[in-house]
Parts: C-alpha cells; structure tokens; sequence
C-alpha cells in the first residue's frame, strides 16, 4: 500500500505544475475539514475518485485504502454513537436506565453516529487526495514546486529523501524478517498480538541503525557535491506556470465556491 | 553563478600534500590518523590499501574537505589539494577541485532520473543550466553511460551505479577523483568495467587518481603508488613491486597478494629458483615458463 509512489501517465493532473496541485492539495484539504455538509462531503468524494479515476491511478490501491480503513470506520461510528448524546436512539441501552452510576450506557445516539460517518468521510477523502499529488508528480519536481514556493531547497530535499527512504525501508524489513526466519523466529507468522507487540524491537533495532547508517552516508555523498553550499542553485529541469495551469486553478476556485456554499445553505 | 576557483598549485607544487596530519572524530578518544605526510603528483595513480578500520575512508573524507568542514572532530597538521587548503576552503570550492565515490553505490545516488544524479552537484554550485547539460554529455560519455540519462538510477546495475557516481563527480571539473572502495560490492564484470573508466580518467584526462581498495590484482596493473595505512599510520609509500614483496608488511596488514605473485612465492618455497618476483600475470608466466624450460633442459642433460 504505497502513497508516495510516481505512477507514469499524462493525465492532465501528472501534466499540471506542482505548484497549481500544492496548492489546491492545501485549499481542498482545509475545505474538508470545514464541510459539514453530507452532500457536499459526498460531492468532493466523487470528485477525488473520478480524479482518481481519469488519471489512471491503480483503482487497487484505492480498494485498499478503503479495505484497510473499514475496520477503523465501524470504530469511530460506534465510539460517536456511544459518547455522542443525541435525541434520536438507534440502539437501544445495552443497561436499563434504573441501574445506579452505568444506568443508561451502551444506547448509540443517531446524531453521533453521523458524526462519526462525517469524520469517517473526511479521513476517506484526505486519504485518497493526497496520492492524486503525489502519485502524478515526480519526486524532483514536487521539491521544486516547494522550493519556489519559498521552501529552501535544504528542507525541500530532506523531505523527498525522507519520502524516498520510505520504500528502501521496507525492503530492508522484510530483509531482516527473512533474517530472523531462517533462525526460525516464526513470531510475525504465528505469534499472538502480544507476542508479535513483543517482537517488534528485534525488527526496529535493526532498521533504526541501518536508516542512521544510511543517513550518515547520505549527508557525506550529498556534502561531496556540494549541497546547500550556496543560497540558491539552479535546475536543469525547471518547471513554469502555464496558461492551462490558471485556467484549472480558476475552474478550482469556482469549484471551492460551489461547495462552501451549499455547505452553508443546504 | 559559481565563483571560478581560484586555487592552482604553483609550479612544482605536488597535487596533493598532506604535512603531519592528525585526526579525531568529535565522539572517539584515539587518533584514528596518526601524523599522516605525503605528497601526490598530478596524474598519478595512488592504491591506498589497509586492513578494515586502518582509516582508509577517513584519509579519503580528509582529501575532499567533508572532514573536517561538515564532520567535524579534532585536526592537526594540513591538507593542501590543488593548492586549496581544505581547513580553509568551503566545501563548494573544494568539490570543484575533488570528486568524491563511495563505496555503497545505494547511498549515494538519490534523485530520481540519472540526468538528475549528473546534475545535482553543478546545480548546487548554481551552474548555468545549458552548461550543466553540456558536462551530462560528456560526463557520460566518459563513464559509457550515455542513452542511459532518462532511467532512474535504481535501475542500473551495481558497475552502472559506481560509473554513474563517477560521472556525478566528474560533473564538477575536479582535477582529482578520490574514490572509496568504488568496487568492493560489485561482481568482477562491475571491477573491470569501473577500474577501465578509472584508467581512461588518468590516461586521457590527466586526473589525479587516489583509490582506497584491497584489489591487489588491478593495483598491480594500473596504480603508481601504494599507500599502505596500519591502525591509522602510514606504514609504506612506494610502488606496488615494493609493496607486493615486503612479506612482512603483507602478513601485518592482511594484505592479500596478487595471485601470480603468490604462485611464485609458492614455486620459490617448493625449490623452484625463480630471478626475480613478479605482479604482473604476463611477466609472471613468462617467468614461470622461463624457469620451468631451464628446469626441463636441465634434467634432459
Ligand atoms: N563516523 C565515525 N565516528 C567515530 N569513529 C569512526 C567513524 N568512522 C570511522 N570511525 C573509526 O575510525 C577508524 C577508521 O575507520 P575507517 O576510516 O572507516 O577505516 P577503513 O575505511 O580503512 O575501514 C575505525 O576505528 C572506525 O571505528
Ligand atoms: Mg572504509
């Protein structure tokens, strides 16, 4: 289940400059969490999965998200339902209302348990919005779009090498889970939830100094280049706003108007 | 744009002279290098060589300036490369002077597209962006690799990778290429293709070359000098046929020889009697051959 992954297309979201889909990847972010609106969550949830859709990002990936987080949903609908107190009763208390002190406990109210969907939603939303960036923009490019976005380019690269780590970390785990297998540590496999709870450090231990290792290798090789020895550098593959990325941020700005105002009238 | 480095050794001056130098990491109690001198001249082609822990990565950290300028720790004594003083020279300068390989070709490649990995040090060095597509031509070309300026470099084999990091360095004009252990995670085809870019840089580019490795066999072929480090000292400076066959010195530093060299050791203890010693494979079998034909004719007599 990769987030950070480029994904090669050209969709109009991999040809937009970076910084158009920053961006918007910032406004709709905030806009999600103001909306309150069924509807309106509703509508900016299609949008991302027709984005999805009409830039050829794995729909496998997509079903994943939602598998992985199903469980955590039925969680926080139920958590709401439960401490959310509401006139309408879905379910009636678990304990009659005449016991003392937990009288009345276990009733899931129907105002909390849609709460809990319109925090469900939005954590679905937020999920499957950010690989529409990340997904269609080279690693490069994506620091760019930061850097002239007024990052320096020392944390603008940090991050993407950070992000960059991510996938050489995991080889590395199931490096050391083969490792610990062949010496017939089956924990991960078999072990109970505490166990494998328990087993954890044996894989982090490893991992944590494998990445400082790397990490201090990096700093030397990216010193010997000279990296942030000047202010500013240049690139040889630059990136430049062009008409067709104004035109989408204005079609965007008529989109975000849309939504805040059906969430407040609807 | 990047200032024009001014530093050149004067006339005479050797490439690289290291005067008594000392060095500390901030967090270890021992001197890992202990009153280090040489000298290098332009063009040459110095083996350093020592067992693992001699501080071999830390000489070569010690010629490009990242030690002390962004290591940090304890230095006494003095580093001149192409007449910079790295005590005294930022980083930027001194990676215009020397080009810097590492050993794990993972680590030191991280963009995304090999153009990108050619570019990323002139970029830094704020490089007009036409000039730094003219040095990925030829920087490519001189490490075989053109055509290859869209792949990402995770891609690439293990040779590819080292030749790639080659290029990357010499992206930035150095006139020296320090290189560590460019090739002790590479496969032989991988050695061979990184130790002929190596050759051409010296042969046709006139680059100064020093090479941390234990590859008895190449050095023998290509180096001028050997180096030898032993727990932090300079134990021996002098060309390969005068390190090869200093026995103890080998057996100190668990130097392995070059395999003809050992044969001819094995001939000789087995009452062979051979002239002379050899590192080469070529005089080595002539020299084989020669002394086993004296041998022959002998008996028949
Ligand atoms: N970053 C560091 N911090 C502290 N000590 C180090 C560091 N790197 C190397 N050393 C120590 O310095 C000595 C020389 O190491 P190094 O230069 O890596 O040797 P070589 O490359 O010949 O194997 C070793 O004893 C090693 O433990
Ligand atoms: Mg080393």
């Amino acid at each position: 289940m990769s987030v950070v992954q480029y994904v090669e297309g050209n969709s109009l979201l991999h040809r937009l400059d970076p910084r158009a889909k920053i961006i918007m990847l910032t406004i709709l972010t905030i806009i999600i969490f103001i909306v309150e609106n069924f509807l309106m969550i509703g509508a900016i949830l299609l949008t991302i999965l027709l984005l999805w859709w009409s830039a050829r990002l794995p729909m496998k990936t997509l079903a994943s998200y939602f598998k992985f987080l199903t469980g955590l949903f039925v969680f926080i609908i139920v958590i709401q339902g439960l401490f959310y107190s509401g006139e309408v009763i879905l379910v009636q208390p678990l304990i009659p209302r005449w016991v003392p002190l937990i009288g009345g406990l276990g009733k899931i109210s129907l105002d909390g348990a849609l709460f809990g969907i319109l925090i469900s939603a939005r954590i679905i939303c937020l999920i499957c919005l950010l690989p529409l960036v990340t997904m269609t923009t080279p690693i490069h490019f994506f620091a760019l779009g930061l850097t002239k976005m007024g990052l320096s380019y020392q944390i603008a690269y940090t991050m993407t090498t950070a992000l960059n780590t991510i996938p050489v970390l995991q080889n590395e785990a199931s490096v050391v889970m083969d490792a610990q297998k062949l010496r017939a540590f089956r924990v991960f496999e078999e072990g109970s939830f505490v166990q494998k709870l328990k087993a954890y450090p044996a894989l982090a231990v490893p991992l944590v100094i494998g990445a400082m290792r790397r990490a201090q290798l990096m700093g030397v090789a990216m010193d010997s280049r000279a990296f942030g020895a000047l202010k500013r550098r240049t690139y040889v593959e630059d990136i430049i706003m062009k008409p067709q990325d104004y035109a989408v941020l204005a079609v965007f700005a008529v989109y975000c108007a849309a939504v805040l105002v059906g969430n407040f009238m609807l | 744009m990047s200032e024009p480095v001014s530093g050149k050794p004067t006339k005479g001056e050797p490439m690289i002279k290291v005067e008594n130098l000392w060095y500390k990491y901030p967090r270890t109690k021992k001197y890992v290098l202990e009153d280090i001198s040489f000298t290098v001249e332009k063009g040459e082609f110095v083996a350093l060589m020592g067992a693992n822990g001699a501080g071999k990565t830390t000489l070569c950290q010690c010629l490009n300036g990242v030690i002390p300028n962004s290591q940090g720790g304890k230095v006494k004594g003095r580093v001149v490369v192409g007449g910079l003083d790295t005590q005294e020279t930022p980083i930027s300068k001194l990676a215009q002077k020397v080009g810097m390989v590492l050993e794990d070709p993972e680590t030191q490649l991280f963009t995304t597209k090999v153009k990108n990995e050619v570019a990323f040090g002139p970029e830094n060095l704020a490089i007009d962006p036409d000039e730094i597509m003219k040095r990925i031509a030829w920087a490519l070309k001189v490490v075989r690799l053109e055509g290859y300026e869209e792949r990402p470099p995770t891609a690439l084999s293990g040779g590819q990778k080292q030749r790639l990091a080659i290029a990357a360095a010499l992206a930035m004009k150095p006139e020296i290429m320090v290189l560590d252990e460019p090739t002790s995670q590479l496969d032989p085809i991988g050695t061979l293709e990184v130790f002929s870019v190596i050759q051409d840089l010296k042969e046709e580019y006139g680059m100064t070359i020093v090479m941390a490795t234990h590859k008895s066999e190449e050095i023998a072929q290509f180096a001028d000098k050997v180096l030898m480090l032993h727990e932090g000292r300079l134990v021996k400076f002098a060309p390969p046929r005068e390190v090869f066959q200093d026995l103890e010195l080998m057996k100190l530093t668990w130097t392995h020889l070059p395999q003809i060299s050992e044969l001819i050791l094995f001939l000789r203890n087995n009452g062979i009697s051979l002239k002379d010693f050899a590192i080469l494979k070529d005089e080595g079998v002539a020299m084989v051959k020669e002394a086993l034909a004296g041998k022959a004719g002998r008996v028949a007599s």
